[in-house]
């Protein structure tokens, strides 16, 4: 099943300036369980990409369907809520409230989205457990090293089950271990529960790891493979 | 758990909320501090001027509010007095003839008000014996002794002993002159009063003008504030003849008095306010510009508009009301221990006295002052926090997060 269609996407930034054409029709299916990596040069429009089948943005042109709604005609407030239900996010940096603990964190979503205390008790520690961190619950993220605060933040983005989970360069502040750590953890989560996970990388020993590589260009697919 | 980031996230630039929560509580302080004394000086005023000068109701023939002319007297000044008296209400009452006229001595000469008064029950209405500085009080066996005020007595160089000449005019219209002689002089709070009145006894006052047992002037003070409607009522009701006010109608400017220190008290919470408003504003832009990116990815997970701007009202209504117990305790406190020892103005009361006022002021408040400050402060705060969350929904997520 087609969790993602995303069918001729354009993005013109500046359009009244020097407009920048960061993606120049783009099309996208992704499925259920896919475990994909967008790889490209800097300024190819991964990001830009990303953005725009996360919800944070709209494409100039093009559609976007989430589990068949098409998300580009949202406006802000319904796409604020579009995300909270169906889209986990991971992002390079910043993706903890400083001053709650890890498990407040992992909470926060469930909490946005009226789940009992019960539930949310349970399901954040199940998933702080899930990504290693069942002795860190109550440690903030500045006690964490970079390796733990983006599992963390990979426990908080499925905390509200999310549809898929976005992650834009997720290892790109870590050293090496710390990145092997975090592929290790998404992918286990990909395979054994079947999350969909879409990340975007420089990092070869991260491309190593996807199943299927989408290559950009200039704002377009060069290549597409998926590996078996 | 939004109360818990509001909370946890004030304290992140700890300095910057304790200077914020130290400017709104002075200004609650301040506050509390000017009113508490600019009540204290009207109390103060309003006190004077009942105890010394007024008492709380006054009887005239309607005439004399007219002309304050000798003519215009009540009859059986003693029936009226003893009448006055009988009121459960009334603490005393005396009744005084009253005359205007010159003061001529061999310095020079003042027009004057002449109170002709009895000396045992005026002292009870006006405490004029306690107000004495020098010399004595009247002594009911010798005749034609005046008491003068102490800024008189130094303007006219009067003694002790003095011989003063009175002029004025008689019941039937002749001018009478007629010696006394100072044996005391007087000091109210009041120098413009002091200035322009001299104590003479009823009796030579009457025996002068030429008509036993009259007055001009009943005064009353009753035991409390709240029995002065139904004794003025009652007594315009039994005595038709005469005019029956009480303090704020016969003296007028205590209320104007009032309603001006009033507004001039709201014109200052509104400036301090005004003032808060500013810091708030600038304390809130700052924690929201400096979180930016967090706020973007916050919006990214998740938390709509409505919630962001219901953090960033909370965490500026935590910073006032963690302010605002803080400023009242200490405005409380201040008053507390002004109210009790008073705070003294002598160095500064020159100017006080022509008005009227104690020197030494104690700061009083009502309380609802507190309730009032309280909802100036949230009021303020809210306003304060308006358009820095504003700002903070207003950011795209996309865009808050991408600056580096
Ligand atoms: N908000 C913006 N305004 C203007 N131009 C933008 C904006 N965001 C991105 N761009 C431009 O769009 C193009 C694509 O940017 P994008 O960030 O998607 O690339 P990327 O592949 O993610 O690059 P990197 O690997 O460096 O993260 C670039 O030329 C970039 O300069
Ligand atoms: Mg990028």
């Amino acid at each position: 099943m087609n969790i993602i269609e995303a069918t001729g996407i354009e993005k013109v930034y500046n359009p009244n300036k020097i407009a920048v054409h960061a993606l120049n029709g783009v099309d996208l299916t992704i499925e259920q369980g896919e475990f994909t990596a967008i790889v490209g040069p800097s300024g190819s429009g991964k990001t830009t990409l990303l953005n725009i089948i996360g919800g944070l943005d709209h494409p100039t042109a093009g559609s976007v369907k989430v589990e068949g709604t098409d998300i580009s005609t949202l406006n802000d407030n319904q796409l604020i809520d579009f995300r909270k239900e169906h889209i986990g996010f991971v992002f390079q940096a910043y993706n903890l409230i400083p001053v709650l603990t890890a498990k407040e964190n992992v909470e926060f979503v469930m909490l946005l989205q009226k789940r009992s205390q019960q539930e949310r008790e349970t399901r954040s520690m199940e998933l702080l457990r899930a990504v290693g961190l069942e002795d860190q619950v109550n440690k903030r993220p500045s006690q964490l090293s970079g390796g733990q605060q983006q599992r963390v933040a990979v426990a908080r983005a499925l905390a509200p089950k999310p549809t898929f989970v976005m992650a834009d360069e997720p290892t790109a502040n870590l050293d090496s271990k710390s990145t092997a750590n975090l592929l290790d953890i998404m992918a286990r989560l990909n395979k054994e529960e079947n999350i969909t996970f879409l990340f975007s990388t420089h990092d070869q020993r991260v491309i190593d790891r996807a199943r299927r590589v989408v290559t950009l260009v200039d704002g377009r697919i060069e290549t597409d493979e998926t590996k078996f | 758990m939004i109360f818990k980031i509001a909370w946890r996230n004030i304290w992140r630039s700890r300095t910057r909320s304790i200077v914020v929560i130290l400017a709104v509580m002075i200004g609650i302080w301040a506050v509390i501090f000017m009113l508490s004394f600019s009540n204290g000086m009207i109390e103060s005023y309003i006190d004077n001027a009942i105890e010394n000068q007024i008492s709380h109701i006054q009887l005239h023939n309607p005439d004399f509010k007219k002309d304050q002319e000798s003519q215009y007297f009540i009859e059986n000044a003693s029936g009226l007095e003893d009448d006055l008296r009988s009121q459960v209400e009334v603490e005393s009452a005396t009744v005084r003839s009253l005359a205007t006229g010159m003061l001529t001595t061999s310095k020079g000469q003042r027009g004057v008000q002449i109170r002709g008064v009895q000396p045992t029950s005026e002292a009870s209405v006006t405490k004029l014996d306690q107000k004495l500085v020098e010399g004595e009080y009247f002594d009911p066996e010798t005749d034609n002794r005046i008491l003068v005020g102490k800024s008189l007595s130094e303007e006219l160089n009067l003694k002790i002993r003095s011989k003063v000449v009175l002029a004025f005019q008689s019941l039937d219209g002749e001018i009478i002159y007629a010696a006394f002689r100072v044996i005391g002089m007087y000091e109210t709070d009041n120098n413009a009063y002091d200035e322009s009145n001299v104590f003479v006894t009823q009796q030579d006052l009457n025996r002068l003008l030429g008509k036993e047992n009259i007055g001009h002037e009943a005064a009353i003070l009753l035991h409390s504030l709240d029995e002065i409607d139904p004794v003025q009522s009652r007594l315009t009701e039994s005595r038709p003849d005469l005019l029956v006010e009480n303090y704020a109608e016969i003296s007028p400017e205590i209320e104007l008095f009032n309603t001006q220190m009033q507004m001039s008290s709201t014109i200052i919470i509104v400036i301090v306010m005004l003032a808060l408003i500013f810091g708030i504003i600038n304390t809130m832009l700052m924690a929201v510009l400096e979180r930016y990116k967090e706020l973007g990815m916050l919006m990214a997970v998740g938390m709509n508009k409505v919630r962001v701007f219901f953090m960033i009202v909370l965490e500026t209504l935590m910073l006032g009301l963690i302010a605002l117990p803080l400023g009242m305790g200490l405005g409380y406190g201040t008053v507390s221990y002004l109210s009790k020892y008073g705070l003294d103005l002598s160095t500064y009361s020159e100017g006080m006295q022509e008005f009227g006022m104690s020197e030494i002021v104690y700061p009083t408040v009502n309380s609802g002052l507190y309730i009032q400050l309280g909802l100036a402060v949230l009021i303020t705060a809210l306003l304060g926090s308006i358009y820095p969350a504003f700002k903070a929904i207003r950011l795209r997520p996309v865009e808050a997060m991408r600056k580096v």
